[in-house]
């Protein structure tokens, strides 16, 4: 028995422009949680800055709506402190791969238990456009009429780079598949990355979504290795690939690894209280 | 020249083990019944450059170096010319290098103080003792050790239990040599310093040494601190050092990020999950750090920061000492939010403020930076006990929204629990309920609400501790590090009072304000160029300081800076 989604909801209606992709990502975000039957009180999520930022006021859990580049670290910290909740970090391409790209690897390398949802619109929306490092190197930009000067980098490159838990990509058309990923991705014990495809019909509105249905291809969710992996990942001009693309189960989570923590069954919230120090002040000399 | 006190200081090549040889030394003569106070100068680079040690002792507490020596034990050449103008008149130098070459300058300076220059060769004794060229570092210690007149079996005991890990081998080579130095011919009763050292307590000395880093860290433990996410800087990176070497007897949980950010950033998640957790930096991390202050302001999430503050701005000089990031921590984060800086001078008030900066952070529900120096982080203290622990406070109560507006400007918050109702910490101007807003009236309502906790724990907070005699016409005032030479001094007879502030912001200012209206001289001494404290207490109070008395060139006020000052 799954949850009533509207248990999610809290009283506001989402701000999103007609069309964006913003809409399903976040019902798929609370239909996954449902299914999943994990309460809203069960769930920390951490909102970055930008269009999907805004959808932080728009949800019933515990959330937490910071800084820009930094939902990736806020989640770890809340995660370590009591790994009891779900705690999912949501956040855009800008902020995943421009202001906070460090804290994408390290944490990827670092295995916290939490799943990352990247909103890929391919550009920083809620500043009214501006290019990012997936936005198209051809496309005329927000102060940048010639295009961007820069390479576009391919975001599936960056993740497999840093042997990644689990990663996989949803497109923001197909709420089914995305409720699937987001769903793979809080189930799975380590690091989960779950790029998502997103529609943005008023910043990159040549993407349609006639033009991504041309394109997405669904792939089965089978061992690959980390080449292949690449292969499948790779978007081209003719086919962007959707579904689980990479899994590593033999990784170890980053608590797992403290020698500290192996034999304590209490969370570090559970763990607040006067602690005598005589032994330790009594090794000083 | 200090009276009450004997100043013992050794140079060498930066890497040459002068770090680990002053601890020996230290705990060798904190042993024997005398309070210590050990500092350190070292360039910011692995080997080569100089370094040096020095051990300031007395029968009494103290807390400050001198800036003046009684005896310079030299271990490399290049050391000599750096430090021998820092010993008294009459003072000792002693060297074990033939290269040691005196200009015509240092031979002139040294006939006329007067100094004895004692020229050892400790590597041929130690190899003529059994032992290895490096242990030529203990023939020098030992030789040291009957000049000063102590008894070689004080220092036997010590380099027995320092060496307590590297087998019977070492030790007895070790010993061989320290027995050779201790009875080398180059000894003569006329260099005998006894007549100098103060007497030793004649009671058992229970007492230990430790930094003012190990006294946060052992605070940040016994304040239930669970974890700690720190990025490498000097001089915070030895509280980061402490709590991992401890990490199997506490279980905190260790996290080196990589960057400041992310370190203030997990601390930020893991207090907001309800946890207790520690990030400590200096000047530039800090920086780094200052949006998330920011951020915790607006989300009324508590955090505590350690700013160890060292001089200078940029890279500066990143070894070196100095208070020049107070203004810094006040003025932290954009926009306007309640915050609190609380000011470590010794090991007892940071084993304490770093307790208070947790129960002031959660009950406030707002950013707490502890500063502290690298004179006071890794200098070496001599304590009998540490202070009574606070009991822990975290003020968190249940409610309805989030961010209910009350008198106080405290409102309810809960650890996040799968029995209780979920919320939304916001860094978007918020009303009560935590959804965003752009109105006028909830904008500046909210904003009178978070301001209000500024005033109610205005209210609560402590005014500065006044020492020494109320009734003297001169009264020093400052904050950190300054304590201890100005302590000291008192405690050698200079006719002053000093007034202390431990907690700078929200500023205390009804305490200075009677001193300046009973007509007292007011001398305000701090360790940076623009009297940084000092604009804080102006902004709170309206007094112009009209005596200054600064330092800012990377050494800590030495006990003469404070005996010099004309009163």
């Amino acid at each position: 028995m799954a949850i009533d989604i509207n248990e999610y909801n809290s009283k506001l209606k989402p701000t999103w422009c007609p069309g964006c992709g913003n809409f399903l990502i976040h019902m798929s975000l609370k239909k996954a949680l449902s299914e999943l039957n994990i309460t809203p009180s069960q769930t920390y999520i951490a909102f970055d800055i930008g269009c999907n930022g805004n959808g932080a006021d728009k949800i019933n859990t515990y959330a937490f709506k910071g800084l820009h580049g930094r939902a990736i670290p806020l989640s770890a910290g809340l995660h370590l402190a009591n790994r009891k909740f779900t705690v999912i970090a949501d956040l855009g391409d800008g902020a995943c791969f421009h202001e906070g790209l460090d804290h994408l690897i390290h944490a990827i390398r670092s295995n916290y238990d939490i799943t990352i949802i990247i909103h890929n619109n391919q550009n920083f929306a809620l500043t009214t456009g501006q290019a990012t490092l997936t936005t198209d190197e051809e496309k005329p930009m927000y102060g940048l009429p010639d295009s961007k000067p820069e390479r576009t980098l391919e975001p599936s490159e960056i993740i497999l780079s840093a042997n990644p838990s689990l990663y996989a990509r949803g497109y923001s058309g197909d709420m089914q598949q995305m409720t699937e990923l987001i769903k793979a991705g809080i189930q799975n014990k380590g690091c989960s990355v779950i790029e998502i495809m997103q529609l943005c019909p008023t910043y990159n509105e040549e993407c349609t979504p006639q033009w991504f249905m041309q394109r997405i291809h669904k792939i089965e969710d089978t061992n690959r290795t980390l080449e292949e992996a690449r292969k499948v990942g790779t978007i081209t001009d003719e086919s962007i690939n959707t579904g689980i693309i990479y899994r590593n189960t033999q990784l170890k989570t980053f608590y797992e690894l403290l020698e500290n923590r192996k034999d304590t069954q209490t969370e570090l919230v559970d763990e607040v209280k006067q602690y005598d120090v005589q032994k330790l002040f009594d090794q000083f000399k | 020249m200090p009276a009450n006190r004997y100043c013992i200081k050794l140079g060498g090549e930066s890497g040459q083990g002068i770090n680990t040889l002053g601890i020996l030394l230290s705990k060798a003569i904190k042993s024997i019944g005398y309070n210590i106070f050990s500092y350190r100068e070292y360039p910011s680079l692995i080997k080569g450059g100089v370094a040096s040690y020095q051990i300031d002792l007395a029968s009494k507490y103290i807390a400050s170096s001198s800036k003046s020596c009684h005896i310079l034990v030299i271990l490399d050449p290049e050391a000599v010319h750096e430090y021998l103008h820092s010993l008294n008149a009459n003072g000792i130098l002693l060297y074990d290098d033939k290269q040691v070459v005196f200009t015509q300058e240092e031979q002139d300076w040294i006939k006329q103080n007067n100094v004895h220059t004692i020229y050892l060769d400790s590597q041929t004794i130690a190899i003529n003792a059994g032992g290895s060229p490096i242990m030529s570092n203990i023939v020098m210690t030992s030789f040291l050790w009957k000049l000063l007149g102590f008894n070689p079996e004080d220092l036997t005991n010590i380099v027995k239990e320092i060496f307590a890990s590297k087998g019977d081998d070492v030790i007895n080579k070790n010993i061989l040599c320290l027995n050779a130095g201790y009875n080398a011919s180059e000894f003569k009763n006329e260099y005998l310093q006894n007549t100098l050292i103060p007497e030793q307590l004649k009671q058992e000395n229970s007492s230990k040494i430790l930094t003012g880093n190990d006294a946060i860290a052992l605070g940040a433990i016994s304040a239930g601190v669970r974890a700690y996410y720190g990025y490498p800087m000097t001089p915070a990176t030895t509280i980061f050092k402490y709590l991992g070497n401890t990490y199997k007897e506490t279980g905190i949980l260790i996290k080196q990020a990589e960057s400041e950010i992310t370190a203030v950033q997990m601390a930020l998640g893991s207090m907001a999950m309800g946890t207790r957790a520690l990030t400590a930096t200096s000047g530039g991390g800090f920086d780094l750090m200052q949006e998330t202050i920011s951020c915790a302001g607006i989300t009324e999430t508590p955090l505590v920061i350690v700013l160890a503050q060292r001089i200078g701005a940029g890279t500066g000089v990143p070894t070196w000492t100095g208070s020049s990031d107070i203004h810094t921590a006040v003025k932290s984060g954009h926009g306007e939010f309640p915050k609190t800086v609380l000011c470590v001078s010794d090991v007892q008030s940071g084993y304490i403020l770093i307790q208070q900066a947790f129960n002031i952070a959660e009950i406030y529900q707002i950013p707490v930076i502890v500063l502290t120096e690298k004179q006071i982080a890794e200098s070496l203290f001599t304590v009998e006990t540490l202070p009574q622990p606070l009991q822990i406070q975290r003020g968190t109560y249940d409610g309805e929204s989030r961010y209910t507006i009350t008198n106080t400007g405290i409102s309810p918050r809960w650890i996040p629990s799968f029995d209780k109702k979920p919320y939304l910490n916001t860094s978007d101007e918020h009303n009560q309920n935590s959804q965003s807003t752009e109105n006028a009236e909830e904008i500046k309502a909210m904003s009178d609400k978070r301001m209000q906790k500024h005033a109610t724990l205005l209210s609560n907070l402590p005014e500065p501790t006044l020492y020494g005699d109320p009734n003297v016409p001169t009264v020093l005032v400052g904050c950190g590090s300054t304590k201890n030479p100005v302590i000291d001094a008192i405690n050698e007879g200079m006719n002053i009072a000093y007034l202390h502030y431990e907690y700078i912001f929200p500023t205390k200012t009804q305490a200075l304000m009677n001193l300046v209206s009973s007509g007292k001289r007011i001398i305000f001494v701090e360790n940076n160029q623009t009297g940084e404290l000092g604009k804080i207490l102006t902004e709170a109070s309206g007094y112009q300081f009209k005596e200054k008395v600064l330092k800012y060139d990377g050494r800590p006020l030495f006990l003469e800076d404070i005996l010099n000052i004309q009163i």
